[in-house]
């Protein structure tokens, strides 16, 4: 809502300065987003006086004159113009000055003359269209004051933010009795007669409102015998300064009448509108199908069926609330004005202005709401200013569709619960005063306030909305602050928001920095990854996606892991060390809300670090991402886990496992298969990893049970064995631990050696690998003999030879 | 020479050795030359017993100081060779300090997820617990139960991404679904009230989505932090004074604080939340755009018709919530130019916070 600061000080008294006023304002919920100063593209320019007037001695069409603006030395000035004489009072460019249309003015010479200055007309002011001469200002101009400002075009503008709850404050009177309230000044509203003569309306035009739901009030008024012409200045300024062009007076009159009292409304040339039975017949109803209309901006447009239209015999004539047709609309042959003022439902005008990408002043109003009240008053209103300034007469009466009444809403304001919610002592007398200001009555009843909410305030419907009115108005800063004082409140996070946090800070031990990637995925991401999906599962789709590549959810927050790496690779970063904790989505037949899982992942590229001077970079693999994954387990107090060798789609085979953690598998580990890398544009191998945060909180042991510290101490042995080359490490060692009970404390693989491929002399057997383990023999009771030990641990290396096929590495 | 002469001259030899000996090495050579099992002293007393009784005491006096002279000097020569010994080390020993240390590079966490985890620290001094909701959420919890009129816009297609309803066969219209990606993390309010009856006091982080081309203001997905309180007697002196206590503890003491009316359907009365520049303290600088306040949160009572849809009495209970975007706190508290850098996963941006 644009504000002419000029226009607002007729309805309402403002003495404070601009800067004041747009900070009350603020502070009582009128967030004012621009204050623009017009009339500043005139400035340097002044009113001056023309002393001498003498013929340029070079040139026969020129001037050469000197002109008094008020200030030092008279200017020199050559001028074209010949419409002046000495004497006369003209607005005066100053040098610097730029003109409205892009002229700067400079000190400059003219036929051998220097010239300090411009004479100017009315186009060269951007004040009209004469450029014949000189505009010549009235005697009593004062010389040296500023054009702008002498000839009024000098305003203020404000740019209000207007909440959708209060469509009252689209109206300068709306905002004059917010400001007034604000301030604490009275308010002016505008006052006219009407005086009408011929025969009346009814007799002329009739209205039907075939949908009393989307059209509760449709008024019109006729103005016979109107002399179309343009408006006069004040009133082109003041419609100028709200944001609409001016087009000729009766059109003016009803743009004028919607800024003032926010009642859009509409003009029809009476000739154009087919006449049934002698009289004009409006039809209020909704378009059919294939019904198109042409609106007033030139567009032909396709209504659909259901939009509400204005028509009459032959059909469309307005679309209701958003905008006129062009073969209705008022042109300079118009004699009569058939006047609407109407009032539509919100989210009809609303559909139909989407539907059609057209937004209108009107249309901006009616989806806000607009008071029906309203309709009748707006239409006398327009309707005495276009008798006043087009001639014509108003014919008699009003033809008023007034289906569904609205009437101003009784509340009842308990003082003291009022003071009790808001925390503060507001005084009855206080909060009755403001309640008034704001146009809501409020009477003494007991220690309350009884209120009448009227008919432009419809966002107050409750109690609680008055007291938002009065805490507003008395001041959001005076109330004292306070801290809840609740009894019952204990503050925390729970398990797995705790569990949460550590898998964060275990995470970022491990070097990994956190990532937080977009939910959106493209299936064909998840078709290349081969994500897997239960046999009804399917991806989470979005009906209306922003891109195709966003165009569903995401199943894993892998490919926006692997995106990320992409991106630092191509920025120049290669060594890449990503976590994410996130959720993921999949759905399936039948569901309403989809499944979502919280994961941790990780993705590892590139080296831990450049090269230092302490070591050279080596690149990530399976093994580093799997250090990671046995931090964040022993972090979380997790011992019963394991990794299965498993292959997935989007793992490279032979490097890949599944998390199996208590039996259950809880997530994956691997190195991303070479074919995904290469889709995601990365160089060199990338480790991940992805778990599922719940069971990861389910297995983390809350409490952790003492365990003595040995006090003896252990017998160490090394053996290694020697393998097939498929045997898994764990399987090994697994024998180990279950055939070295109970002595048998700890068990520790520190070599893994195989041939070199191209070994020449072999120290292993075709096919097999040596596992070397540290074992730790140890009781908790007393200090083992080597010899005791000896013998155990001979026996268990039998045992283990023959369990998993080993021979001992000589 | 008697036998004593040959003592004393051994002992004259060896206190030569010792002094001569420049390291702990010869000094052990010195002693094995002299004391060892086939030491030439140890020689010499094996021999004693070859003496007649009468030559036996003065000779064993004599050899036993001359013993312990030895002794002693390779002892004190000893301590002097290993305190040299050890300075050599040290000396060796030296780095230069200036030398970066080794390390694998330390993990950050994204800097969102730090200020959330602060902010969720300030509300649970507070006595708030954290509630969480689904980022996939129905338009009952989004918009109808936080007293969203039908027709309110920001239920527009172009404004809210909607999801495939796979509960119902018949997927009329395509934007029809009242399945959608959560606009706001207010829905957690009413999901909250839902299961629990006051004293409510929570706060709700989470992940949101508008239908917003990424740009350096606007992100399709963003980070809120929402808050809910529900207990008897709450005030708007209540919100007022825990704001204050947040806003200090997230932006610095110094800042104040104001609230302005403003308007959201599921609060009343409604305020935005503004706190002082940083650079100018209120006063106005470009920083700020010349306001000399920045916006962070928007707040307000709990609309009573939010309390009518999850059944709690609004005559009494009364209660606050309030609501703001971590990105904004990011942007203005550490000078992010361009919201895009916090989707992005570049590590050189990831490293600095």
């Amino acid at each position: 809502m644009r504000v002419s600061l000029k226009w607002l000080k007729e309805l309402v008294d403002v003495d404070l300065p601009v800067e004041q006023l747009v900070d009350q304002l603020d502070m009582t919920g009128t967030k004012v987003e621009r204050v623009v100063r017009t009339g500043q593209a005139l400035e340097r320019v002044v009113v001056g006086q023309v002393l001498v007037k003498e013929q340029h001695p070079n040139a026969d069409k020129l001037s050469y004159c000197r002109v008094d603006v008020g200030a030092g030395e008279p200017l020199r000035i050559v001028c074209g113009a010949t419409n002046f004489a000495e004497g006369d009072k003209v607005p005066v460019a100053l040098v610097g000055a730029t003109l409205p249309g892009g002229v700067t003015i400079k000190r400059a010479k003219l036929r051998g003359l220097e010239s300090e200055g411009m004479m100017c007309s009315a186009r060269e002011l951007g004040a009209g269209s004469d450029a014949s001469g000189l505009l010549i200002l009235p005697e009593d101009a004062p010389v040296g004051a500023s054009y702008a400002e002498y000839a009024g075009l000098a305003d203020t503008v404000l740019e209000l933010e207007v909440t959708p709850n209060r469509p009252d404050c689209l109206s300068m009177v709306g905002v004059a009795r917010e400001v007034g309230a604000v301030l604490g000044a009275d308010v002016r509203f505008p006052e006219w007669d009407l005086a009408t003569s011929g025969e009346p309306v009814d007799q002329a035009v009739s209205v039907s409102v075939e949908d009393p739901e989307l059209c509760p009030r449709y008024t019109a008024r006729l103005i016979r015998g109107v002399k179309i012409g343009p408006s006069p200045d004040w009133l082109v300024e003041r419609i100028v300064a709200a944001g609409a062009r001016p087009i000729n007076n009766v059109v003016d009159v009803t743009n004028y009448v919607l800024f003032e009292l926010g009642q859009p409304l509409h003009a029809f040339d009476l000739a154009t509108i087919a006449p049934s039975g002698g009289v004009a017949r409006i039809v209020v109803r909704r378009a059919r199908p294939g019904e198109r209309l042409k609106t007033l901006d030139g567009q032909d447009r396709a209504l659909d069926a259901g939009m509400l239209v204005i028509a009459d015999e032959r059909g469309p004539i307005a679309l209701a609330g958003v905008m006129g047709g062009e073969a209705t609309e008022v042109s300079e042959s118009t004699v009569d004005v058939l006047l609407e003022a109407a009032s539509f439902d919100r989210a009809s005008v609303s559909k139909t202005s989407r539907a059609l990408g057209l937004i209108s002043e009107s249309s901006l109003r009616f989806e806000r709401g607009v008071d029906p009240e309203l309709a009748a008053v707006a239409s006398e209103r327009a309707a005495a200013l276009i008798a006043e300034l087009g001639g014509g007469e108003v014919a008699p009466g009003i033809v008023d569709v007034y289906t569904r009444r609205v009437e101003p809403r009784p509340i009842t304001l308990r003082c003291a619960r009022m003071n009790a919610f808001l925390g503060t002592s507001i005084a009855r007398e206080e909060a009755a005063a403001i309640l008034t200001r704001l146009g809501i009555a409020a009477e003494p009843s007991g220690d309350d306030l009884a209120c009448v909410v009227p008919t432009f305030r419809p966002d107050l419907e409750r109690e609680v909305d008055l007291y938002e009115e009065v805490v507003r108005i008395w001041g959001m800063e005076r109330v004292p602050s306070t801290l809840p004082d609740g009894r019952e409140r204990v503050g925390g996070l729970d398990a797995s928001q705790k569990v949460e946090r550590r898998i964060g800070a275990l995470m970022r031990a491990c070097g990994l920095n956190e990532h937080i990637g977009l939910a959106f995925e493209d299936p064909r991401r998840v078709e290349l990854c081969g994500f897997e999906l239960g046999p009804d599962e399917q991806l989470v789709e979005l009906l209306n996606p922003m891109t195709s590549e966003q165009s569903h959810l995401r199943v894993s927050t892998l490919t926006g892991l692997l995106e990320a790496v992409s991106r630092n690779q191509r920025r120049g970063v290669g060594e890449v060390h990503l976590y994410e904790v996130g959720r993921v989505f999949r759905t399936s037949p039948g569901r309403k809300l989809p499944k979502e899982r919280t994961v941790v992942s990780a993705v590892l590229c590139g080296a831990w670090d450049r090269q230092r001077w302490y070591e050279r970079p080596r690149p990530l693999d399976f093994f580093d991402a799997k250090g990671v994954l046995e931090v964040l387990l022993e972090g979380l107090r997790i011992d019963r886990w394991r990794l299965d060798a498993s292959e997935h789609a989007w793992l490279q085979p032979g490097r890949s496992a599944d998390v199996v953690v208590r039996g259950e598998v809880v997530g994956w580990i691997g190195e991303v298969a070479p074919r995904v890398l290469q889709a995601f544009e990365i160089d060199g191998a990338v480790a991940a990893l992805e778990l599922d945060v719940r069971a990861l909180a389910r297995a983390s042991a809350a409490v952790v049970r003492y365990e003595e510290i040995p006090r003896f101490p252990a017998v160490k042995f090394d053996v290694a064995f020697v393998v097939p080359r498929e045997v898994e490490a764990e399987t090994v060692a697994f024998a180990i631990r279950s055939y070295g009970k109970p002595l048998l404390a700890d068990v520790r693989l520190f070599d893994v050696y195989e041939d070199p491929r191209d070994a020449r002399e072999r120290r292993l057997p075709e096919g097999a690998k040596s596992l070397a383990f540290a074992l730790e023999y140890r009781a908790q009771d007393r200090t083992l003999s080597e010899d005791e030990v000896r013998s155990v641990h001979e026996r268990l290396v039998e045992r283990v030879c023959a369990k998993v096929g080993a021979t001992l590495r000589a | 020479m008697g036998i004593v002469e040959k003592i004393v001259q051994l002992r004259d030899e060896a206190l030569g050795r010792i002094a001569a000996a420049a390291d702990l090495e010869s000094l052990e050579s010195v002693r094995v030359a002299y004391l060892g099992k086939k030491g030439e002293l140890t020689a010499v007393l094996r021999g004693l017993g070859e003496l007649s009784p009468e030559e036996r005491p003065a000779v064993g006096r004599v050899s036993n100081e001359v013993r312990d002279a030895i002794e002693q000097a390779l002892a004190e020569r000893r301590a002097v060779l290993e305190r040299e010994a050890l300075e050599q080390r040290i000396a060796a020993e030296a780095v230069d300090v200036t030398l970066p240390g080794r390390r694998r590079p330390l993990g950050h966490q994204h800097i969102i997820h730090q200020i959330v985890d602060e902010i969720v620290d300030v509300f649970v001094g507070l006595g708030y617990r954290i509630a969480e909701g689904p980022e996939v959420e129905l338009d009952y919890y989004n918009f109808t139960a936080l007293n969203h009129p039908p027709e309110h816009p920001a239920r527009a297609a172009t404004d809210t991404f909607y999801v495939r309803d796979l509960s119902t066969d018949e997927q009329s219209g395509r934007l029809e679904s009242d399945v959608l990606l959560r606009t706001h993390t207010s829905p957690v309010q009413v999901r909250v009230m839902e299961r629990q009856r006051p004293p409510i006091y929570v706060l709700a982080p989470g992940k949101v989505f508008r239908r917003d081309v990424a740009d350096p203001s606007h992100l399709p997905q963003f980070t809120q932090i929402e808050g809910l309180v529900v207990d008897e007697g709450i005030t708007f002196g209540d919100l007022k004074g825990t704001l204050e206590h947040f806003v200090r503890e997230i932006f610095g003491p110094e800042r104040h604080v104001r609230l302005r009316p403003h308007f959201f359907p599921f609060t009343e009365p409604s305020a935005e939340v503004d706190v002082s520049c940083a650079m100018c303290n209120g006063e106005g600088c470009r920083s700020c755009g010349g306001e000399g306040w920045l916006e962070v949160l928007g707040c307000g009572m709990v609309d009573p018709n939010v309390f009518r849809y999850v059944g709690i009495d609004p005559e009494r209970y009364s209660g606050f919530a309030f609501g703001m975007g971590a990105e904004r706190i990011a942007a203005l508290k550490h000078g992010i130019p361009d919201l895009r850098l916090l989707i992005e996963g570049d590590m050189r941006f990831l490293r600095q916070f």
